[in-house]
């Protein structure tokens, strides 16, 4: 028992210590040491409490590469580190009570785009095995990020979620949701559209956007 | 195509400004134009294995070579110091495909894929003396994925290898604006601009660009 929880802990002293060469290496020459420094002890922190790092390098290193102030970018990293704790904490309002970080990942691009904590909760917890976290909430803040309102956006999810149709008709929806938007309707249109073509049949796995099934916005 | 826009039009094409900051009399002739922008290139389109081959066999080549990486650099810094005193562009509209090529997994099965979907990246900037894309697939490199001017004026193009996931990227122009495409999803970037989303997934089968 005693020797479990030590090797326990050792791997995750190890993990973190790993982890913190990878953040380190990965910032370097791509933004100011100081700044690097403090993304590093982000990074930490998020590690130890089961958060991903990946987003937190990627804000940095986009940072740096746009030319941003220094400030602004540990700004921008802080609240990524905000968003995916966010998340975590709606995936376990959601009854997940291990999520996995791409879930967390998902959830914290959702809030990015504008869906609630609660609507990233209610969708995480809606989403089966059969769909997983991850993908519907990407799904999720793709819409947003289109222009869906969010009541509309967990709507259209969550019907596409209990019709129980193929995992592809899902990631479909934004999709077809560019389709509509490409033929004149609104984003919000485009959606209610889809909801009341009841079961959002899909529009061909190929089919771009402008060239699918027509649905009346 | 577009040189009859009013500036302000030009503007929300750009990503700077959305048609409801516009007066009442351009907002409909925005929102046309940023549609119209959205139904091109978007068709997919099926290239036969030997021209993938040549294309990526080109890409690798040149993403290999240090020579061809420090020209780059060089002749980008040059563009920034003549562009400082004259900036010759003043319109950047961005209109990016994305197109599944490469069936991965025998349909209806949900695993994710590894293997790379080819997407096309399309910018329509008149004007413009480079543009390249940038985003979490190249780790925001603005050396890393140059787009080359077509045979029709103005048209930027380039095609790259991504990874299954979803990605987050924006164009630059003549290594200094970086401007997302008005036409795609698009997110806060955090530093006051927008980020451009794109989903690639190879689930069922399929690519899909988001």
């Amino acid at each position: 028992m005693r020797s479990g929880a030590l090797g326990m802990l050792l791997g995750v002293l190890a993990a973190t210590s790993v982890g913190a060469q990878g953040v380190a290496s990965r910032l370097s020459g791509r933004v100011p040491p100081a700044v690097a420094a403090l993304v590093e002890r982000l990074a930490d922190s998020a590690a130890g409490r089961g958060l991903p790092v990946e987003p937190l390098i990627e804000k940095a290193i986009e940072g740096g590469a746009k030319g941003v102030p220094d400030e602004r970018v540990v700004t921008a990293v802080r609240a990524t580190l905000g968003r995916l704790d966010e998340a975590a904490t709606a995936m376990h309002t959601a009854g997940l009570a291990r999520p996995d970080p791409e879930a967390i990942e998902a959830g914290a691009f959702a809030l990015n785009a504008g869906l609630s904590a609660d609507a990233v909760a209610a969708l995480a917890r809606h989403s089966s095995a059969r769909y997983g976290p991850a993908a519907t909430l990407r799904v999720a803040g793709t819409l947003v990020a289109l222009g869906v309102p969010a009541p509309e956006t967990v709507r259209l999810v969550q019907q596409a979620l209990d019709a129980g149709s193929a995992p592809g008709d899902l990631l479909d929806l934004p999709q077809q949701v560019e389709g509509a938007m490409a033929r004149g309707a609104s984003p919000a249109s485009a959606a209610e559209g889809l909801s009341r073509g009841a079961g959002h049949a899909p529009t061909g796995p190929h089919s771009p956007p402008g060239k699918g099934q027509a649905h009346k916005p | 195509m577009n040189a009859g826009y009013d500036v302000l039009i030009k503007r929300v094409l750009d990503g700077e400004l959305s048609p409801a900051d516009l007066p009442p009399a351009l907002r409909a002739e925005a929102e046309q134009a940023l549609r119209w922008l959205g139904a091109v290139e978007r068709a997919p389109v099926a290239l036969s294995a030997a021209v993938e081959a040549r294309v990526m066999a080109r890409v690798r080549r040149h993403a290999r070579s240090p020579l061809s990486r420090a020209w780059r650099w060089l002749a980008s810094s040059r563009d920034v110091d003549i562009r400082l005193r004259v900036r010759p562009w003043v319109v950047g509209l961005a209109t990016a495909a994305a197109i599944a090529l490469v069936v991965l997994w025998p349909a209806g099965s949900v695993a994710p894929s590894h293997q790379p979907t080819y997407v096309r990246f399309v910018f329509y900037a008149p004007g413009a003396r480079t543009v390249a894309v940038a985003g979490t697939f190249n780790q925001w490199d603005p050396h890393a994925s140059p787009l080359a001017l077509t045979a029709a004026p103005g048209v930027w193009t380039t095609t790259l290898a991504l990874p299954p996931g979803q990605h987050q990227y924006a164009f630059l122009v003549d290594g200094a604006h970086w401007i997302a495409d008005p036409a795609a999803p698009a997110v806060d970037d955090g530093f006051g601009r927008r980020n451009s989303v794109l989903a690639v997934t190879g689930a069922d089968g399929k690519g899909r660009a988001l």
